[in-house]
């Protein structure tokens, strides 16, 4: 079932909580809204849920009107942050709540619900916990278990409330690629709701980004890291530098360097905020000639890991710019704190000063 | 989930046993040896005296006190103050703290204050409110007079004070329970397709009913033992507006002391079996809360 959303409007007394916002979600899809915490992104779902009213706008599901549906016609499954399993009831009693309430011409018998709720405790491989009480479990085994309570009353979407959040990094991984290949299994539309960029990267289809009651950008998570559509998602996502700078005729200058970009809008002269990932920033130890370079010095290096991370101080400038070069070209290059270089940072993308908030 | 709750309890332990912590011996036997005699001698004493007082005269003298007319006619309208306004405070507590708890008003601080009210008021003045506005000099007292309804001197008036000496007992024991508690279980049991009686039922009755009853119990206690508000609207008309603590009064002011303490040791009796309650809920809702208390422990050490 596909989910649009129009024009929803939401205030908490004089805070603005979600401003304007439209979204489609296809059938099918696994959608993240990411943001940092405040920026709406919990309110949206749980408007979605129905479990709050929007002060203006409408949710379509499928096609048809349900801003007005109550909460329990809306056929969705909502997951919570701190699971909210019912603590008196067994596992398996938990899971069949869902069954257990429905208007009798509906509901299953006794066999058909414990046929139904032992397939779903085997699909979250955790049908030898059945007799258990929540509090007898591990947060990730309360996570499944509350996943499949939602499952049970065969939701047409499934919304999740930070799902992985209070768990611990190990446990979050692990449910995270056990949720996107869940996921690939039943096909039901799903969204999450999460402030972790990683996780959202890793699982979804499409992510939303969203900051201060807005949604910043709508894409795949190719589209969102390599083609960041505002400040924010830069800063939002994966490792930036900023660099504050001056734009005329296609060049900007940073740093008393000349540096050509590929921005042809931004041709008359105006202050300009640069962005350069990380890994994008070259470093070499001699002036190059065929570029115009920066000249840094290294304040600080870390070579754990994979890649190694320099802080560079710019000689005009009083920010600290961090660089990442694998471990081979570091060695190449045989670098030591306190080095004078020249770096030279490669796609570069270029907003307007003012649009930085 | 095991090492959790060895590291549990081995945290409990430790906290229970370190000396850094706690205080010296002597300061410790001061302290409870303190509160022992201070409750001794301020109500074992007491309770012991009751008992001895009430048998002086042994025990056909008492039990005759206790099936006299007028004794069991205080009994039975104790019994049906008790019956009336317990499951309104039942209804009205577990409705004030659901709305207390799980939504967002204005006057909401305002409401509270009001549940708290007769808490703050003297039962003696909630007792002449009603005479003030039921009375025959009263605000309505003519209008029904003329109608020929009684409310000071009878037994709606008792039923109308027991209320307002207990109304705050339930509420009060529910509303911090039920804030702990949140509202994700009940929006859980709403998403699954429950209707309100079902989730009330399956979902909130459950995690309330052990502070549930022991409100109940509380309120039962004082609805029972209730005198000043209940003074001033009974009249005192013996068989008719008597309950057992105007009872106990009345014959006591007698110097009937025998039977008044023999009618004194029902109240007395029913004390202890209120105390014996109390302490069975609490120690039920203690093992509830321990496992609310661990799940929101493991939640900070992950956070």
């Amino acid at each position: 079932m596909s989910i649009e959303i129009k024009n929803i409007n939401k205030g908490f007394g004089s805070f603005s909580a979600l401003n304007n916002v439209s979204l489609d979600v296809p059938t099918g899809e696994l959608v993240a809204l990411l943001g940092p915490s405040g920026c709406g992104k919990t309110t949206l779902l749980r408007i979605i849920a129905g479990l709050e009213t929007p002060d203006s706008g409408n949710i379509h599901f499928h096609g048809k009107d349900a801003t007005e549906r109550a909460v329990r016609e809306r056929e969705v499954g909502f997951v919570f942050q701190h699971y909210a399993l019912f603590r008196h009831m067994t596992v398996f009693e938990n899971v069949a709540f869902g069954l257990r309430v429905r208007p009798k011409h509906t509901r299953p018998n006794d066999a058909e619900i414990k046929r139904r709720v032992h397939e779903l405790l085997n699909l979250v491989q955790l049908d030898w916990l059945a007799d258990r009480y929540p509090p007898q479990l591990s947060g990730g085994q309360r996570q499944r278990i509350a996943l499949a309570r939602a499952l049970a009353v065969e939701p047409k979407v499934l919304l999740l409330d930070e799902p992985f959040g209070a768990l611990d990094a190990k446990v979050r991984k692990e449910l995270r690629r056990w949720l996107r290949r869940l996921h690939d299994e039943l096909h039901i539309t799903s969204v999450f709701v999460t402030h972790d960029q990683e996780e959202a990267l890793e699982v979804a289809d499409t992510i939303v980004v969203m900051n201060q009651g807005k949604i910043e950008q709508i894409g795949s998570p190719q589209q969102v890291y390599d083609q960041p559509a505002t400040p924010f998602v830069y800063q939002f996502l994966g490792n930036v530098n900023q660099f504050n700078g001056h734009a005329t005729n296609g060049e900007i200058q940073i740093n008393n360097t000349e540096l050509k970009i590929n921005a042809p809008e931004l041709t008359q002269n105006s202050p300009v905020l640069a962005y350069v990932r990380n890994s994008d920033i070259e470093v070499y130890k001699e002036s190059q000639h065929t570029t115009s370079t920066i000249n840094a010095r290294i304040q600080h290096i870390h070579a754990v890991g994979s890649l190694v991370k320099l802080e560079l101080q710019l000689s005009h400038q009083s920010d600290v710019i961090e660089a990442e070069l694998t471990q081979v070209r570091f060695k190449e290059l045989a670098l030591s704190q306190g080095d004078n270089v020249f770096i030279v940072p490669r796609n570069i993308r270029v907003f307007p000063s003012t649009a930085t908030q | 989930m095991s090492a959790t709750i060895t590291q549990y309890r081995k945290y409990h332990s430790k906290v229970g046993r370190s000396r850094a912590t706690s205080e010296s011996t002597l300061v410790r036997y001061s302290l409870i040896g303190i509160t022992l005699a201070f409750l001794g001698l301020f109500l074992l004493l007491p309770l012991l005296a009751v008992f001895t007082e009430a048998l002086r005269k042994g025990f056909e003298t008492y039990f005759s006190a206790l099936i006299e007319p007028d004794a069991l006619s205080a009994i039975q309208l104790t019994l049906t103050a008790t019956a009336i306004s317990l499951p309104l405070n039942l209804v009205f507590g577990v409705a004030a703290a659901w709305a207390i708890a799980k939504f967002e008003f204005k006057g909401k601080s305002f409401l509270i204050t009001l549940i708290d009210l007769p808490f703050a008021v003297s039962p003696v003045i909630a007792g002449l409110i009603y005479v003030l506005i039921f009375g025959a000099q009263g605000w309505v007292g003519g209008w029904m007079s003329d109608h020929d309804f009684k409310v000071i001197f009878a037994i709606p008036g008792i039923v109308l004070a027991t209320i307002f000496v207990t109304f705050p007992f339930v509420a009060r024991e529910l509303i911090p329970l039920m804030q702990a508690q949140g509202k994700e279980e009940e929006e859980a049991a709403m998403v699954l397709g429950a209707n309100g009686w079902q989730m009330f039922w399956h979902v909130t009755l459950p995690n309330i009913k052990w502070g549930l009853l022991y409100g109940v119990i509380l309120c039962n206690a004082r609805a029972m033992g209730e005198f000043g508000a209940v003074s001033v609207v009974s009249g005192h008309i013996r068989g008719l507006t008597n309950t057992l603590p105007l009872h106990v009064e009345i014959l006591y002011n007698e110097y009937n002391y025998a039977a008044a303490f023999a009618v004194a040791s029902i109240l007395a009796l029913l004390a202890l079996l209120t105390l014996a309650l109390k302490t069975y809920v609490e120690w039920q809702s203690a093992k509830n809360a321990a496992g609310i208390e661990k799940e929101i422990m493991e939640r900070e050490i992950k956070e």
